[in-house]
């Protein structure tokens, strides 16, 4: 009764447009206060208690530094640079601009963290640089929006910090690794798409006649960009530092890059990037903290459990509930971001994969194969709607050609889910 | 981006700087003498909920908390104003609710002299100042739940 009333209050908060860690506070706190009627203060205490839990952990630390990583690098002007680079590999042919744009992005996911923001930085450069190409800025915005969601999946992530926090089990490091092959095959089921379109429809003619950038000097000017993704993952797994640490060397060489080599960053820039991560950082940490309140409610109030017992009622066994996750998990990463996902439902999935005995490592990378699909699935794509406003067009303009993109991509979530030996095989080879 | 002079910004923006030097004083201290501090976990963990309640009063005075916007930026004025003001209210009750929790766990803590785990100092130098930063949230979600009484709401800057 009390756990009908949370969720319904959830839902609702939700749809009004509360803000998603008030909907889980409020509903959260009045659960616990009905459930506590004669407790001293209604037992919610333990709520501020759980609030403060939820985000005082040193792991933690790898958010707010990570998001910093992404804050700098947007502004380092490396991401000019690599495409620049990339057209040198690539050659200019129509097909070619798309395949740079999801490189770059994919590129940028291994710098910093969140697809918005690579949304935001590969689409400033590319979706110009497209449509003087001449492809349409429906298909140019639908490129830049799925490739950015490769982000959440090519380590690091901030999808995957928040995830091994919660999750007992699954490691930073782990999660990193496990997220490299999936979000490579990711990348590549975007590219196929994107160049067969281009094909297909003769996007991109005027690419054709453009020149070709010298390689040996674009390769130069890239090569400080290019090394930030070796520098972070190569650190890690050589024990050099752990993942907070490798962001905050990150940090370090992107001032470095961006203030004295690109010079792109000036003192006075400084300031508005640090308001910016730290506020970026703050919002998430908010959801995580008031979502601690409501995992608190679900765990103490019992939710789950009819939950996972109705599921297992379906009898879909462990692939069909899998499938089953997979659509619900899309449509909701149609209406909120990936972080907010994790939060709001893992007290729901953690124990339906204790009952199915998946490996929380593997779960953790297809559960954000959803999320991010559901990134860039129109109507409501976070991803796209960045990507949309840069291009000046309407969400509607991307549908001729986004959906073959989400197919692909599915595709490649399927991939992972037959054979998790594609996440799993990395991390176990790296012995974490 | 403008430079706006409020005290929360800049609080959070100089936890995150100090966070930064921390980390990178812990990376340099242990390459060169294979020693840790490991007394700074407590600090870092201290300034990064310090970080995340400045931060999250000046998202709220922006009104950039992730939400579903499909309903809130759509339909009649009318209806766009009735949810921005509901959402400020819930907002503003929420967190002068943690407020009072917060200044309760404080005197608990008092009463009882609890230390910290890593430090063992006393633990409400910490908890001290919580309640007045979920104050600040609060206030800031008042004063934009106010402001948007009558004016129509334009686009604003949304999180990530």
């Amino acid at each position: 009764m009390i756990g009908t009333l949370l969720l319904l209050m959830f839902v609702a908060l939700m749809l009004m447009g509360v803000p998603i860690s008030v909907a889980l506070g409020a509903g959260g706190m009045l659960a616990i206060a009905l459930n506590n009627l004669d407790a001293p203060w209604w037992g919610l205490l333990a709520a501020a208690q759980n609030m403060h839990a939820s985000i005082a952990k040193y792991p933690l630390l790898a958010l707010p530094m990570f998001v910093l990583v992404g804050s700098i690098f947007d502004r380092s002007g490396v991401a000019q640079r690599m495409v620049t680079f990339a057209q040198a590999c690539t050659g200019r042919s129509p097909g070619m601009l798309p395949m740079v744009a999801i490189l770059v992005a994919m590129v940028m996911g291994g710098i910093s963290g969140s697809g918005p923001a690579t949304a935001a930085a590969v689409g400033g450069v590319m979706i110009v640089a497209m449509s003087r190409a001449g492809y349409p800025a429906g298909f140019s915005a639908s490129v830049v929006g799925a490739s950015a969601a490769t982000d959440i999946l090519i380590p690091p992530s901030i999808a995957f910090i928040v995830y091994s926090v919660n999750v007992p089990g699954a490691s930073v490091p782990a999660l990193f690794a496990a997220g490299m092959v999936p979000g490579i095959l990711a990348g590549i089921a975007l590219i196929v798409p994107a160049v067969w379109l281009s094909r297909r429809h003769g996007f991109g003619e005027l690419e054709r006649g453009l020149p070709r950038p010298p390689f040996w000097s674009s390769l130069g000017a890239a090569s400080w960009g290019l090394a930030a993704p070796l520098l972070i993952l190569g650190g890690m797994r050589l024990g050099w530092f752990t993942p907070t640490e490798a962001a905050v060397v990150a940090v370090a060489y992107g001032l470095f890059i961006g203030m004295a080599i690109h010079r792109s960053i000036a003192w006075r820039d400084l300031y508005g990037i640090f308001r910016e991560a730290s506020e970026i950082s703050a919002v998430i940490m908010l959801v995580l903290s008031l979502a601690g309140i409501f995992a608190y409610a679900v765990n103490t109030l019992g939710i789950a459990d009819p939950l996972v017992a109705f599921v297992q009622s379906l009898g879909l066994g462990s692939t069909g509930t899998l499938v089953l996750l997979f659509v619900v998990m899309t449509l909701l990463g149609m209406v909120l971001d990936g972080v907010s996902i994790f939060l709001v439902f893992l007290p729901l999935l953690y124990p339906l994969m204790k009952v199915f005995n998946w490996d929380p490592v593997w779960f953790g990378v297809l559960l954000t194969m959803k999320i991010a699909i559901g990134q860039f699935t129109p109507p409501l794509a976070v991803n796209l709607m960045v990507s949309c406003r840069l291009a000046g067009v309407r969400m509607e303009a991307t549908l001729p050609y986004v959906g073959w993109l989400i197919l692909s991509f599915v595709a490649a979530a399927a991939a992972v889910l037959f054979f998790p030996e594609l996440a799993l095989w990395l991390p176990r080879r790296l012995g974490y | 981006m403008r430079f706006p002079k409020k005290p929360e910004e800049w609080l959070s923006v100089a936890c995150m700087v100090v966070l930064v030097f921390i980390t990178l004083g812990n990376v340099l201290t242990r390459y060169f003498s294979d020693q840790s501090f490991a007394w700074t976990e407590e600090i870092s963990v201290f300034l990064m909920v310090v970080m995340a309640l400045a931060g999250a009063a000046g998202a709220a005075a922006r009104d950039g908390h992730i939400r579903i916007e499909y309903f809130y930026d759509r339909g009649s004025a009318q209806r766009q104003r009735s949810l921005r003001i509901t959402s400020a209210v819930i907002t503003t009750l929420v967190f002068l609710l943690l407020a009072l929790l917060f200044a309760r766990t404080l005197m608990d803590e008092i009463k009882w002299a609890e230390t910290s785990v890593g430090l063992g100092v006393p633990r409400w130098w910490f908890t001290v100042w919580v309640a007045p930063l979920c104050l600040a949230v609060a206030w800031r979600a008042a004063a934009m739940g106010w402001k948007g009484r009558h004016s129509t709401p334009v686009d604003e800057i949304t999180a990530p």
